[in-house]
């Protein structure tokens, strides 16, 4: 895996990470109102998804960085 | 409505950070624990914004504290009185569950096959069971190999297996941390397989204890 890559991933594995730490764990004290969650379901997309799109999240980042340098 | 984001020891000061919707963080005294909370209007929902404001603030109390039990977002309380009550009921595990943090960081790990996931769906029996024998002796490697390093490095873990894959988070003393560091940079580069370690987190997955 090349440098930038690892990046990626590790960036968007740790907010995977902080989602699923926030919603999911954390001491439960149940007051009586649960909240549901709405746009945060985005956040949840498989770590294989995220694998595959590595490639071309690098590819649009290169490119962003290109039309900047203009 | 009151939102919880932990249970400190010791914070020296509230944090400057602004709570949900912008309210001010309190302090407040219950059986002995000290909570850090914030009151918001009545709402159904958990926006992006709510979510990293809780994880903000909760990282600002790991900070400024000996120890946070980070409270999980989505439960709400209506008032004083039932928070009050609550955390009255819970007190003994919510004391016992901080001493085990105190002094400790979390990190995580996943990893992830590059092969990927055997088909398990095979036409017969016998193959479904060769396929799913399969993936268990990879995930008996992956623990072995990944898991079991890091796992002696830390105070207290946890490990979820699932289809070939690992989620695991381990609980790190401060003065281990180095070492930690060092183990999961090499267990990251192992080959065949995908890992990423996360961390230093304030200690989600330990904070309905650690034993």
């Amino acid at each position: 895996m090349k440098n930038g890559d690892r990046q990626l991933l590790q960036h968007e594995v740790t907010l995977l990470e902080l989602v699923d730490r926030v919603l999911n764990k954390g001491v439960v004290l149940s007051g009586d109102i649960t909240l549901s969650v709405a746009d945060v379901d985005l956040v949840y997309v498989g770590l294989r998804v995220l694998l595959s799109s590595v490639a071309t999240l690098e590819q649009q980042q290169a490119e962003i960085a290109a039309e900047a340098g203009r | 409505m009151i939102h919880v984001y932990g249970v400190v020891d010791r914070l020296a000061d509230l944090p400057e950070v602004a709570g949900l919707d912008d309210a001010p963080l309190e302090l407040v005294h219950v059986a002995g624990l000290d909570l850090v909370v914030s009151k918001a209007e009545p709402t159904a929902e958990i926006s992006r914004e709510a979510l990293l404001r809780h994880a903000e603030v909760v990282e600002e109390l790991m900070q400024a504290s000996d120890a946070v039990l980070p409270a999980q977002l989505g439960r709400a309380f209506r008032d004083d009185a039932e928070l009050e009550e609550t955390v009255r009921e819970q007190a003994p595990k919510l004391t016992r569950a901080l001493q085990d943090v105190r002094g400790c960081v979390e990190f995580g790990l996943r990893a992830i096959p590059d092969e990927g996931p055997q088909d398990v769906e095979a036409a017969s029996g016998v193959e479904y069971m060769h396929a799913r024998l399969g993936e268990m002796h990879r995930e008996d490697s992956l623990v072995a190999d990944l898991h079991e390093p890091l796992a002696r490095l830390a105070r207290a873990t946890t490990l979820h297996r699932r289809g070939g894959e690992l989620n695991a988070a381990y609980l790190v003393a401060a003065e281990d941390v180095a070492e930690f560091r060092r183990a999961a940079a090499q267990v990251e580069a192992a080959p065949g397989v995908t890992v990423v370690c996360t961390g230093p987190w304030p200690p989600y997955s330990f904070a309905e204890g650690a034993r």
